[in-house]
């Protein structure tokens, strides 16, 4: 019952996605695991949900955990408990939307003040690449700041279906090589990382107690 | 299994108590005695129906439908509520209302004769004391009330329940009424009576010279008639005062002072200090889901304008998105006043007057304004509201239903991952506009409705899924089923079911603290 979870695939990866509000970030996800693009999704609120499945090399199959989140600052409190167990973190940005580039920074460091950096892959997103003439942050400029934070950059385009893939492929490949390389510490009770042999205790039982009959 | 036997076991305990409980309802008609929940409530133990406990029920029942018949007999009541409403009424206008009456009826009863002739038998009587409902309606109505009769042995209860039955509101509705997504009666042309007589009791209220407001939250509970869902509306907000004198002036005064605020704070949106603000407003609006209402420019203009407005003057929240939600029920019912509900749908909105626009906008600001007045801590910093409401949806999950609560757990689904935006928009993203509107219905009928009541319709709708949850079997198909869940059919007696059963929740845990701690 416990490896239920695990069990169609060799394990899983929990992905979080951050940026500013209006990004792309839901628009990312939606191309990616639906290949399907909406002009104008609602605004996500709290935290939202994805999932797919990757083959990676191998002939291992990844469960990603997808983590799409509200760009707006109210609701970080609520995001924030997600940066915790998550592996990977997609950090996007608008290419048309200086600012959003400029708080990549921001997001940044939003992680590492929750998360040890030695657990997570970050990948930089320069979403949007389809409006080229409306562009306000340069390739170099963007792989710039990139390497000056340790990640990879690529640029996206859910309308045009650009390099979606290959942006989830990459930091997927990343965080794999990580754990090969014993790069990513696993820990007890992180969940950013689900490995078959880790998953068959079970440590509901002792949660449950006999329901007292209510008294009143 | 064995959880089940200790719920039913719970149920049947509090089940108990439940037509003592009766009074305190908002709205004569209100749904405890649903035969469905009806239903729920008799199954534990399976005693067979005649035993002297049912008996009991029944006559308790009784007193039940007689404290509380006034909502849908139309014979003896009525003459009370036009001696009631002689005292403060014109009685040229009661006399005309009542032909009003009086002629719908005859028209229906017209409509329906050939329909009537060939209804069964032992309908006969019912129909002669009863209205008929439209769309061969009495088909459903006969079934619904016949699933509850069989464990009711005698003539009076059938007679009670079937009452019962026609007095819910919404529960049978036709597909024909469903498909026109009404919002709560069918076109006028196909009012029953029973929708003629309870717009007319909402007209007597509202008639004044001042508007009973507990009478009219008791009306109001189990749905308000489109006609008068407007004026309802501003006045369960708490925007119109009960005086019919009063409220002319009341509106001219508040209509100005928004249009002062206006004038005082709109300019400042480009300010360094609110561009956010007024950036984040102005993205959010077009990426709304408004469903019939097209968004266009003008619309597009007004939200921006209220939310702004709101904003600025509720520092301490600011604009978080989710609020922007909350404009759309209020704008699409305050333009109801000016058209015909079914024209909504592409209705070019600047096609009306501006001072009509403007006096929808005024009105549509302070009532949103109300309702957030009193959940304002859902929008504050760390938004405790919705993190304290979370934890107690939990906690009272944990104990109306504790197979799905444990099947959650044992997935590890955390209710904050899906409950959060149920709190965040008041269920708004999982419902359709129209259900919203229904619920909001009675949201502003209960005392707290938005805050507290929402827990329980909140409780009430996840326990709803529990069929669908405890099939599914990890958590990413958990997840998505309760990101999506499919309510896009979901009409008024749908959102009836879950008001009535989210009404016994808050009975049976409100003031029973001792329900919660484990």
């Amino acid at each position: 019952m416990a490896g239920s979870e695990a069990g169609k695939g060799n394990g899983g990866f929990r992905i979080i996605l951050l940026g500013d509000s209006t990004v792309g970030k839901s628009s990312l996800l939606r191309c990616y695991t639906e290949g399907s693009f909406i002009p104008a999704p609602c605004p996500t609120v709290g935290v939202e949900f994805y999932s797919k499945m990757m083959d990676l090399p191998p002939g291992i199959k990844v469960k990603l955990q997808l983590w799409d989140t509200a760009g707006q600052e109210r609701f970080r409190c609520i995001t924030r408990s997600f940066y915790r167990n998550a592996v990977g973190v997609l950090l996007v940005f608008d290419m048309t939307n200086r600012k959003s580039f400029e708080h990549i920074t921001e997001w940044y460091h939003e992680v590492a003040s929750i998360q040890l950096m030695e657990k997570v892959v970050f990948l930089l997103i320069g979403h949007k690449s389809d409006l080229k003439s409306d562009c306000k942050v340069s390739t170099e400029e963007a792989e710039g700041l990139a390497a000056s934070l340790g990640m990879g950059f690529i640029e996206t385009s859910a309308k045009n279906n650009t390099n979606v893939d290959l942006a989830f492929q990459t930091l997927t490949n990343t965080i794999y090589e990580a754990l090969k390389n014993k790069e990513i510490d696993l820990q007890e009770g992180w969940d950013g990382v689900k490995v078959i042999h880790k998953k068959n205790c079970n440590p509901q039982k002792k949660k449950r107690k006999t329901q007292e009959k209510c008294l009143c | 299994m064995a959880s089940e036997g200790g719920r039913k076991q719970f149920w049947k305990r509090s089940g108990s108590k439940v037509p003592g409980s009766i009074q305190h309802v908002y709205g004569a008609q209100h749904p405890p005695f649903d035969p469905l929940l009806h239903g729920t409530l008799m199954k534990p133990g399976s005693k067979p129906p005649t035993t002297p406990v049912k008996l009991k029920k029944v006559s308790t029942f009784q007193e039940f439908e007689s404290n509380t018949s006034d909502a849908w007999d139309l014979g003896d009541d009525d003459d009370e509520l036009f001696a009631m409403a002689a005292e403060n009424l014109n009685t040229d206008v009661v006399m005309e209302t009542a032909n009003k009456v009086i002629q719908n009826h005859s028209k229906l009863q017209e409509q329906h004769k050939l329909q009537e002739e060939q209804l069964q038998e032992d309908q006969s009587v019912q129909s002669a004391d009863l209205p008929s409902v439209t769309y061969g309606d009495k088909r459903l109505v006969k079934s619904v009330s016949e699933s509850h009769t069989s464990s009711s042995a005698d003539g009076v209860s059938e007679y009670s329940s079937m009452q019962r039955s026609q007095s819910l509101p919404h529960a049978p509705t036709a597909p024909v009424e469903r498909e026109m997504a009404d919002h709560n009666t069918s076109p006028t042309s196909a009012l029953t009576e029973r929708e003629a007589s309870r717009l007319d009791k909402f007209k007597q209220l509202l008639a004044g010279p001042n508007t009973n407001l507990d009478e009219l939250r008791k009306l109001s509970w189990s749905g308000i008639p489109k006609q008068v869902r407007p004026i309802t509306w501003k006045l369960l907000s708490g925007y119109l005062p009960a005086n019919v004198d009063r409220r002319e002036g009341t509106l001219q005064r508040k209509r100005k002072e928004y249009f002062a605020f206006i004038e005082q704070y709109y300019d400042s949106r480009n300010d360094e200090s609110h561009q956010d603000t007024y950036r984040q407003i102005h993205i959010d609006i077009p990426r709304m889901n408004t469903e019939a209402l097209r968004l266009q420019p003008k619309v597009t203009e007004i939200f921006e304008r209220i939310l702004f407005i709101w904003a600025i003057r509720h520092p301490a929240s600011g604009y978080v998105q989710g609020i922007n939600d909350l404009v759309t029920p209020f704008f699409v019912i305050f333009v109801c006043e000016y058209i015909a509900e079914e024209e909504v749908e592409n209705f070019d909105v600047s096609s009306l007057p501006e001072e009509v626009l403007q006096n929808i906008e005024a009105d549509s600001y302070w009532c949103m304004s109300k309702l957030l007045d009193g959940i304002q801590d859902n929008y504050t910093f760390a938004q405790p509201g919705i993190q304290k409401k979370v934890k107690m949806l939990e906690e009272l999950v944990s104990r109306i239903d504790e197979q799905v609560h444990r099947h959650l757990d044992r997935h590890e689904v955390k209710y904050l991952q899906f409950a959060f935006r149920w709190m965040n928009n008041l269920l708004m993203r999982e419902v359709p506009l129209r259900c919203t509107i229904r619920l909001w219905d009675t949201y502003q009928s209960e005392p707290e409705g938005f805050s507290h009541f929402h827990l329980y319709v909140c409780a009430a709708f996840l326990v709803r899924w529990r069929k669908e949850i405890l099939e599914e079997r990890d958590f990413q198909e958990l997840l998505i089923f309760l990101q999506n869940l499919p309510t896009m059919h979901w009409g008024n007696e749908d959102i009836s079911v879950l008001l009535a059963e989210a009404y016994r929740l808050k009975f049976a845990f409100a003031d029973a603290p001792n329900h919660y701690k484990k």
